[in-house]
């Protein structure tokens, strides 16, 4: 049976456009996605696909006429097929096309956009804004203009998360109606993808939780003759002992000793961990993932080293398993490697504490009257208040302040 | 906490049922000294005898009808159809008198019949084999429908089907039958029309039965790596069906995928889907997917037969559609 082809809406707020060109002439065959025709609208010009296949029976709008949205320009058939007429493109534009054998039809086959960059808005269907049921709810709810919005769901739909962000940003103002000029200073939006909205879950929920903050530094001279003697005995194939790795053995002493700091906040109880699992942060692109090493207390330095060797080559090539995420009990975020001094870790509820660590540094330290340059790292700890107070904090502090300065003390 | 096989569950549960009560027998062909085609009642002969582990006449509509004709007397019968395949031809049985006496009696007549049977592609059993026909017998108002995918839920919910006092059918998969898992030290029934949701997630929930709960469970790992948090939610009962628990799962991820290994055509996931667009309309953010066979006899070729039947690769791909992400 023929169709007609319209002419469609290809952004918000276009009513017309113009056919600066016909790709295709009477009687050719038409496949379903070839480019049809070029159109020209207020804001770019841009090859339209043909939706349907058959032949192009006839073309209704000629080249450069402006041609209203919806409005019928070709009809597309089987060959020497007969067709009811339609409207030709310029009849009056008061009336909207009347029921014929290809109208039910037209909104299915309408013609297909193939959207160069400039052009990705919204596409409507016939007027009607594509939106799924919730993305609907939500915006009845909090008074949100769908057709104002751009749908990023499968072809175009506007979904709950565009709905969302909608309210958080106003919306932009339209485009100036003038020629695609190239697209200078524009603000670059970037999704959320799964990770990203779990971190931003994760972090606000973090937020609202009351935290302090203790800081202490510790000489490190102990800790760095330890790493030498345990990279010398390192074997060909094994994982070097890093100083994240002494890190993560003195705090796991440590929280065992303190275990008002190895808790989890549980609403209305706290939750004494019997074992130290310490998660260490690690970036990967767009994001950061803290698996987490179990019962760290127990292991050695070298066995600690080969399983976060192992962690973090899986965390990078996203092999991790869900179970490597679960369970931690402390958290240790490192940014030594990138030369920062010392910063403020946020919590990783529902644990009691994070450990921020800062790169070692040599400065000018006073011991009995003399001026020493000694190796100084600096810890910052995050406590969340409703679990541990700020002695309980202070005590495990000073406990791996002392592990680091004399690494026997943690036997 | 023991350890049991599908087919230990299974089996556990009808000899538990048996020596605590005399009404209780199994029938079915080759059931006795076989001990069942799939081994499931083996060693069942010698601990009961051959009064209450009996061996029938291959008809399947006389092993049905005699068990219904148990059942309406007092008896608490299991019959076991050796493949589901094969109750096509039990169907009138089933459908005209099993699932009708109590209601055209007026409640005086009732029919605690346990109809075991199991099928199921994934072993080249070819397409006479092969099937999941669940959805016939979803459509007849008067019998309950049971669909269990894990050892514990195997034995509580056969234990609840020999003493409901209506006609169950109880489907088993095929490759199941090794699966080992934990069983409560004590058998204990589990109510029938109680879903159970086997993992907990914010972006999608999968509602899967059979040996697609154990694809789910893997595509639901899979997703998490991509950071999308799935819940998985085992009806067990097709009939009743657990709604609320569908629903409520639902309404928390906006999202929706059905995943059973019968074809998607008219099957479970239909009705799912029907169920969740009504009673969650305004909370979906995406359409429900179904995940199923392809529509399509089950081929013998192994190759081919894998390209028909679901694999936690499809429900992946669905759930990955329900995100936009596909």
């Amino acid at each position: 049976m023929a169709s007609q082809v319209t002419l469609p809406r290809l952004g918000q707020g276009m009513e017309s456009g113009t056919i600066v060109r016909w790709l295709k002439s009477e009687g050719d065959r038409v496949e379903k996605g070839d480019a049809l025709y070029e159109l020209d609208t207020e804001k770019v010009t841009q090859e339209v696909e043909a939706d349907a296949s058959g032949v192009l029976l006839k073309i209704l709008a000629g080249e450069g006429e402006e041609i209203e949205v919806g409005k019928a320009i070709a009809v597309i058939g089987e060959q020497g097929e007969e067709y009811s007429p339609p409207e030709s493109a310029d009849s009056d534009g008061e009336e909207e096309l009347t029921a014929t054998a290809g109208v039910e039809q037209q909104a299915e086959q309408r013609a297909r956009v193939a959207p160069r960059p400039q052009a990705a808005e919204q596409m409507e269907n016939g007027g009607r804004v594509k939106a799924s049921p919730l993305a609907r709810r939500i915006a009845r709810e909090r008074g949100i203009d769908l057709s104002a919005l751009r749908g990023t769901g499968p072809e175009g739909r506007i979904v709950a998360e565009d709905v969302e962000r909608a309210e958080k940003a106003p919306p932009a103002a339209p485009a100036p109606a003038a020629a695609p000029a190239a697209p200078t200073g524009e603000v670059e939006t970037i999704p959320l993808t799964g990770m990203r909205k779990t971190i931003a879950r994760r972090m606000t929920e973090a937020w609202e939780a009351p935290a302090f903050q203790i800081a202490m530094t510790a000489d490190v001279t102990a800790a760095i003759r330890l790493r030498q003697a345990l990279v010398a005995r390192t074997g060909e194939g094994e994982a070097k002992p890093t100083y994240s790795d002494i890190l993560t053995k003195v705090c796991a002493v440590a929280l065992m000793r303190h275990r008002g700091v190895n808790a989890l906040f549980g609403g209305d109880e706290i939750q004494l961990q019997p074992t130290a699992n310490v998660g260490i942060a690690v970036a990967v692109p767009n994001g950061l993932l803290v698996p987490v090493l179990r019962s760290c207390e127990g292991k050695t330095i070298p066995q600690l080293a080969a399983e976060r060797a192992d962690l973090v080559a899986r965390t990078r090539e996203g092999k991790l398993r869900q179970e490597d995420l679960e369970g931690g009990t402390f958290t240790i975020s490192n940014l030594g490697m990138y030369g920062v001094e010392r910063f403020v870790a946020v919590l990783n509820p529902p644990q009691a504490a994070i450990l921020a660590v800062g790169a070692i540094e040599e400065r000018a330290v006073a011991r009995d009257g003399e001026l020493l340059a000694r190796p100084i790292m600096e810890m910052t700890l995050s406590c969340d208040h409703r679990t541990v107070d700020g002695a309980t904090a202070s005590e495990f502090l000073r406990t791996v302040k002392q592990f680091l300065e004399e690494p026997g003390l943690a036997l | 906490m023991p350890a049991l096989t599908y087919r230990e569950a299974i089996r556990d549960a009808m000899s538990e049922a048996m020596r605590r009560d005399d009404d209780v027998f199994v029938m079915g062909e080759d059931i006795a000294e076989m001990g069942g085609s799939m081994g499931v009642t083996q060693g069942m002969l010698d601990e009961f005898g051959p009064d209450r582990v009996r061996n029938t006449p291959i008809s399947e509509m006389a092993i049905v009808g005699a068990g219904i004709g148990a059942a309406v007397s007092g008896m608490r019968p299991i019959v076991e159809v050796m493949y589901q395949d094969f109750m096509t031809l039990a169907m009138e049985q089933l459908v005209q008198q099993a699932a009708k006496h109590r209601f055209m009696s007026g409640g005086q007549i009732k029919v605690p019949l346990t109809i075991r049977t199991q099928g199921g592609a994934g072993w080249s059993p070819g397409a006479q084999h092969a099937q999941q026909l669940e959805a016939w017998f979803l459509h007849v108002p008067g019998i309950k429908v049971v669909f269990a995918s894990t050892p514990a839920d195997a034995r509580g919910l056969l234990w609840s089907s020999i003493y409901d006092d209506n006609p169950v059918v109880f489907f088993e998969h095929r490759t199941l039958y090794n699966l080992k898992g934990d069983v409560p030290a004590e058998i204990d029934g589990i109510e029938l029309g109680r879903a159970r949701v086997h993992r907990e997630g914010e972006d999608v929930t999968i509602v899967a039965t059979g040996r697609l709960v154990h694809e789910a469970l893997k595509a639901a790992e899979e997703a998490e790596q991509d950071g999308i948090s799935v819940e998985v939610v085992d009806p067990r009962t097709l009939l009743p069906l657990d709604e609320e628990t569908i629903v409520a799962s639902v309404r928390k991820t906006s999202r929706c995928v059905v995943a059973h290994e019968a074809v998607v055509r008219m099957g479970f996931g239909a009705e799912v889907a029907a169920i969740v667009q009504h009673q969650a309309f305004d909370y979906l953010d995406a359409p429900v997917e179904r995940v199923g066979a392809k529509f399509a006899p089950i081929p013998f070729a192994p190759v081919m037969e894998e390209y028909v039947i679901p694999h936690a690769e499809d429900v992946l791909a669905a759930v990955r559609r329900t995100m936009g992400k596909d």
